[in-house]
């Protein structure tokens, strides 16, 4: 059987295409330089809590932020262990969600879910153990949730929605309020900030 | 048959310099149109999306796995180009309209009504931005209507008039630019009627119309 010569160029090109296709679509989110998780290490080290400004015009940390919505970032690293998320939450509507630097979205604490209006948690990866951590106080150790974390670096976002007009100061205080840092297991009392 | 063969190998061998050229000259042409359309359909599947990635209900786009974990490689393309942290689908569901219920690309240079029925969520807002995803100033420092903020008549529903000129009731200014183009975001956090794998559903006739009124 021959092949003619324009077909077997066709061919070639629509077998390139796709790998080109491919490999495009696939390297993207390693190569995008403004995804999120780039914006937001410009704002400050990681392990604290940094509360983003109210998105306002030419005042975005990320695009498509909600005007009527506060957020507070820890950018977390577990690298040195554990890292240990207080908020406690001003109302049911407040988010807690945690993301990959690619910005999957693989845990979220919904606050209308809450029992109590405290989130306590510790956020490690598989391989560490944070069990230990707690014998000095297992009482208060009882009401931790241990998020395990697919990545060492990764992003914990609390969503601050307002429950009506001129609700963003409010808000705001509750936000500074909310804590992000090393969870040491020589610590002593982990309910003191 | 020998002499066939031959006869095809002495041509062949004559020609192969212009030959090889052209061979080169196609590869290269074909090599370029590859790229051109590998480059320009991941583009655009990323960009704008697909029937497998995207639900289009009316004037309004919705990323389905959008900060999914286990979302397809456009999805996932898409987040990362646009910067944003979106929360996954059994949390938030997010809307998105470059126009209005006709198909015509949202201006600052029209008006528009937005029409919404009650949605079922805890809580939900209308953003506005231009078409970068940018809010837009303007001196009365709205930029979004949402549950709590929203005048809503004795049935739930609601109107919102997108507008340059201030207008009663609930007026969300488009600035100054009359040739700004507009982007309409509706966030739904908790919506109440999910399926089966916990994903929040807004009935497709629940998401607001966005009428144009009259253009300048």
């Amino acid at each position: 059987m021959r092949v003619s010569l324009p077909g077997l160029y066709i061919a070639l090109g629509v077998v390139l295409a796709g790998l080109i296709h491919v490999v495009a679509v696939l390297t993207l989110p390693m190569l995008a330089p403004r995804d999120a998780h780039a914006r937001l290490a410009a704002l400050g080290p990681a392990n604290t809590m940094i509360q983003l400004p109210a998105a306002a015009p030419g005042q975005q940390v990320m695009p498509m932020m909600a005007p009527d919505v506060r957020y507070a970032v820890c950018r977390y690293d577990l690298s040195n262990g554990p890292v240990r998320l207080r908020a406690e939450i001003a109302d049911e509507l407040w988010l807690v969600a945690f993301y990959t630097p690619l910005g999957e979205n693989y845990y979220a604490v919904i606050g209308a879910d809450m029992k109590q209006p405290v989130i306590d948690l510790i956020i490690a990866t598989k391989d560490q153990t944070v069990a230990e951590v707690g014998v000095d106080a297992p009482e208060a150790f009882d009401n931790v949730v241990v998020v395990s974390s697919p990545v060492v670096e990764g992003i914990a976002l609390i969503r601050a929605p307002l429950a009506g007009p001129s609700r963003g100061a409010e808000a705001e205080r509750a936000l500074k309020a909310t804590y992000c840092g090393p969870h040491k297991s020589s610590s002593p009392d982990p309910s003191g900030p | 048959m020998p002499l066939t063969g031959t006869s095809t190998r002495s041509s062949l061998w004559r020609e192969e310099g212009s030959t090889s050229m052209r061979a080169l000259g196609y590869f290269i042409g074909t090599f370029a149109v590859a790229l051109i359309l590998g480059i320009g359909s991941a583009w655009y599947m990323i960009e704008r999306g697909s029937l497998l990635t995207t639900a289009h209900i009316g004037p309004w786009k919705s990323w389905l796995s959008e900060g999914n974990p286990n979302a397809d490689p456009y999805t996932r393309a898409h987040l990362a180009r646009s910067g944003r942290l979106p929360l996954t689908s059994t949390a938030a569901r997010y809307f998105v309209a470059n126009t209005d219920s006709r198909g015509s690309s949202l201006s600052a240079g029209c008006e528009y009504l937005i029409i919404g029925a009650p949605l079922n969520a805890r809580w939900w807002s209308i953003a506005l931005y231009n078409e970068y995803g940018s809010l837009i100033a303007n001196p009365s420092k709205r930029y979004s209507f949402n549950s709590e903020e929203a005048i809503r008549r004795a049935d739930g529903s609601f109107r919102i008039n997108l507008s340059r000129n201030a207008r009663p009731e609930n007026w969300l200014p488009s600035g100054t630019d009359p040739n700004r183009s507009l982007m309409l975001v509706l966030r739904v956090y908790g919506s109440r009627d999910t399926d089966i794998s916990g994903i929040g559903q807004i009935p497709n006739d629940r998401l607001p119309k966005i009428e144009r009124i009259r253009c300048e």
